[in-house]
């Protein structure tokens, strides 16, 4: 299957956490559950509850993907929007939340140290009048406080283990992980301050708009105190411009003098 | 100056989680986590997602602007009200998608006429790659199913009920919303327990009558928003002359409603040609007409009203209400209803059916034959049978599958569809474009329903009407009065509505047969008809002026 980026992933997915690819062609993708892959994204609670009540080890599911081109063979539609679809993400969303990863290095020439950065990704959610989220990633070097933007894009072509590898050691954090995020924290602010402020702008207009045409019900009896009340505090939490701000994921990553320079100067982030 | 709410939770989540290494993730799962996030994203303030994986669509201006204004400016509660045949599901369906997209929504509920189950589960799949379920008889899984469709017949059985109320759902589409009018029915009251967090109405007609009918929409998808029923009836009606109060009610029903005009959005491709045949009775028939006028003396007048109409239509409409009359009455009167039905049985055909034979006949087209009785729709069949023409029959009493295999028949083997009223809505025939109404309904907003099923978004011909109606007769006078001076085949009937929503006291529908009802002679019914008219035509010309 070309050209279908939900085929890629949900095969990577599976594969991933030990799912068993049974069929696969240009058009479909059939894949056996695991029991706790079945447990999280099939949404039968009763049925793993009474398995291990009865301390059996229950029949795992397996499911079939299909393109949308070639419905008529059966299936999940690999297309935006389909609900399983939305189910795997938010199933990958939690099982990724949170990393130790040390950098891959095989046979050292000498000793080396690893320097611990913070990664963190970050969901920013418009709120107003209307909504958009963007996605920033962010790392933060734990011993001299570099910060770089596209963290992920930088990192993408190295290997991570979640344990370290022989002949080299982790370096102590100088700067303790609160204070990281901290940090973390004031650049989304100084970022946010440097885009166009328009959309709160006009949500903020559209507020009074809507506030003035309340009150002027109000003023005109056509509602009473306790309605003019609750719908100005819901007009103000609909369009009060404001940004939240989501982590996706994120964690350390122990990185090797080398890579550091390459991660610094890594141009694929650009 | 914008608030940033800073997210406290992750850096003691990310503290216990590192104390306790099995939670961690791998590299290929941080990987993944983020790439999910990022397909989870929508980046930008406007527009809409869904457009570019559906390229296989044709969208139109106006069901995409439908589409955002629903999704950005009115937070998914709307009343969709496009005129017949501008594509309202293809609108929801856009909706429905972009949610999906979007991740709000997840579990969703399509409540259709039965007759229109089918179609939507197929129009979603195929135009939108969305599966839908449709219950069985026995088999409903409602809370496994991610996307049903179902009628509410079906949803409010108490087999179901209870389930379906208990689930929150996301998004909630009605369709043919207008036959939720009355907030007393148990329909009603079903769909405003329902737990929604979006909701779509849609409906051609959100005004069939009387402005209550769109107050009762408007508290489905806002209770209390216009305030209450007796509240919104009295103002309206007291104060109706008070222009700031109604530019309020217009102002606020316009935040939840779209209403796109055939003539706004240049769909005007395919033309309406609309022909009003003013047929003459033949003398028998012309006086047995008459003698059923006596009836008047010693009748209530709906029983002669009754009878002329029918008589209008054929000869076998007018037997079966006579005869049941006959069966119900007492020695004395049982001689004149024998009597007339005699001389029913004298009568030649229907004057109206030898036209309608004439026409088919001329054109070698498909047609839709709209009437308003059962038996006239026997004796059609039977009469073009004899004519060697071929023909199916509609009605909306009949079940699903055997409607669609009904269009099927008529699509590929029959020349006429004959169709009671009940077959009105929800199926789609723009492969016909010649339609005969037979008889004409009281109200116009029923003959637009009846027009849309071929004039509509799909129809590659110009569509041509007839308009059947025998002169001299109370069919005369409705289409006279209704049909002709209010204009509305040359508008559509787009303004209509606004405009009937405006009469004082009561419905269209009842206004025309307490008219009818209560006059004592023809003098007195066409004025008062002719009083309606110039009502509605005033206000008609009036809105002209100020828009």
């Amino acid at each position: 299957m070309t050209s279908n980026p939900y085929f890629d992933f949900v095969q990577q997915f599976f594969t991933s956490y030990d799912c068993t690819i049974l069929e696969k062609s240009d058009s479909h993708l059939k894949v056996q559950l695991t029991s706790s892959m079945d447990e999280e994204i099939m949404n039968r609670p009763f049925y793993w509850h009474y398995m291990k009540k009865m301390n059996r080890t229950g029949d795992p599911m397996q499911l079939t993907f299909t393109n949308t081109n070639h419905s008529n063979q059966g299936g999940i539609y690999l297309h935006a929007g389909t609900p399983k679809l939305h189910t795997i993400y938010r199933a990958a969303i939690n099982k990724g939340k949170t990393a130790r990863l040390y950098e891959a290095i095989e046979q050292p020439l000498q000793n080396r140290a690893l320097c611990p950065w913070l990664v963190v990704n970050i969901h920013l959610h418009y709120r107003g009048k209307q909504s958009k989220d963007e996605t920033l990633s962010l790392g933060l070097n734990l011993v001299h406080g570099t910060l770089l933007p596209n963290m992920m894009d930088r990192l993408r072509e190295m290997e991570f283990e979640p344990t370290v590898s022989d002949y080299t050691f982790p370096m102590t954090p100088l700067i303790n992980l609160e204070n990281a995020y901290k940090r973390i924290e004031r650049y989304v602010e100084g970022y946010v301050s440097s885009i166009s402020a328009d959309w709160a702008t006009h949500s903020l207009e559209h507020l009074q708009e809507e506030k003035d045409l309340l009150e002027s019900f109000y003023s005109s009896e056509d509602i009473g105190l306790e309605q003019f009340t609750k719908e100005q505090e819901q007009i103000d939490t609909r369009y009060r411009p404001r940004i939240l701000m989501e982590t996706i994921n994120g964690g350390l990553f122990y990185i090797s003098q080398n890579s550091n320079t390459y991660v610094i100067n890594n141009t694929a982030a650009d | 100056m914008v608030e940033i709410h800073p997210d406290h939770t992750f850096i003691p989540t990310l503290r216990d989680k590192l104390n306790n290494p099995n939670h961690l993730s791998t590299w290929e799962g941080f990987k993944l986590a983020y790439e999910a996030a990022k397909i989870n994203t929508v980046p930008n303030f406007d527009g809409l997602l869904a457009l570019e994986h559906l390229p296989h669509v044709q969208f139109l201006d106006h069901q995409i602007e439908a589409a955002e204004k629903v999704i950005h400016q009115m937070n998914g509660r709307a009343i969709l009200a496009d005129e017949v045949g501008l594509g309202k599901t293809l609108e929801a369906g856009l909706i429905l998608k972009e949610y999906m997209i979007r991740g709000v929504a997840r579990k969703i509920l399509i409540l259709t006429p039965a007759s229109l189950v089918n179609q939507w589960v197929q129009e979603l799949n195929d135009k939108f790659y969305i599966q839908a379920a449709s219950p069985r008889k026995k088999q409903a899984a409602w809370s496994d199913w991610d996307v049903t469709v179902t009628s509410i017949d079906m949803a409010k059985r108490e087999a179901h009920r209870q389930e379906i109320l208990s689930i929150p759902y996301d998004l909630i589409i009605i369709d043919e919303a207008h036959k939720l009018k009355n907030h007393n029915t148990k329909n009603y009251q079903f769909v405003q327990e329902l737990k929604k967090t979006y909701c779509l109405l849609l409906t051609a007609t959100p005004i069939q009558n009387k402005l209550s009918d769109l107050f009762n929409l408007v508290s489905i998808l806002k209770p209390g928003y216009l305030g209450n029923l007796t509240e919104f009836k009295k103002k309206y009606r007291y104060e109706a002359n008070k222009q700031g109060n109604i530019e309020h009610i217009h102002s606020l029903v316009g935040k939840m409603m779209i209403r796109n005009r055939r003539k706004d959005t240049g769909l005007d491709d395919s033309k309406r040609i609309v022909v009003n045949e003013r047929l003459k009775f033949t003398k028998e028939e012309q006086d047995m007409y008459q003698e059923l006028e006596l009836l008047k003396s010693d009748h209530p007048s709906f029983t002669w009203l009754t009878l002329a109409k029918e008589l209008c239509s054929s000869r076998e409409a007018c037997y079966m209400s006579l005869n049941q009359m006959r069966q119900q009455s007492n020695e004395q009167t049982m001689a004149i209803y024998s009597k007339f039905i005699e001389q029913l049985q004298q009568l030649p055909h229907h004057v109206k059916a030898k036209r309608m034979i004439e026409l088919i006949s001329e054109s070698n087209e498909k047609f839709i034959v709209f009437t308003e009785y059962r038996a006239t729709q026997f004796y059609l069949q039977w009469y073009l049978q004899q004519h060697g023409v071929s023909s199916v029959p509609f009605s909306g009493k009949f079940n699903k599958s055997k409607r669609d295999w009904m269009k099927q028949l008529f699509k590929n083997k029959a020349q006429v569809l004959i169709a009671t009223e009940a077959g009105g809505e929800g199926i789609n025939l723009q492969f016909c474009h010649h339609m005969i109404n037979y008889d004409l309904p009281w109200n116009p907003m029923r003959l637009e329903q009846r027009i849309g099923r071929i004039h509509r978004f799909g129809q590659e011909h110009d569509v041509k009407i007839y308009n059947f109606a025998i002169e001299n007769t109370i069919e005369d006078h409705i289409m006279k009065m209704l049909y002709e001076k209010i204009e509305m085949f040359k508008n559509a009937v787009g303004d209509l509505d606004h405009i009937l929503e405006h009469i004082p006291g009561g419905s269209f529908d009842k206004q025309i047969q307490t008219i009818l009802d209560q006059s004592e002679s023809k003098g007195e019914i066409d004025i008062k008809l002719n009083n309606l008219v110039s009502y509605v035509e005033h206000t008609i010309s009036e809105r002209r002026e100020t828009s």
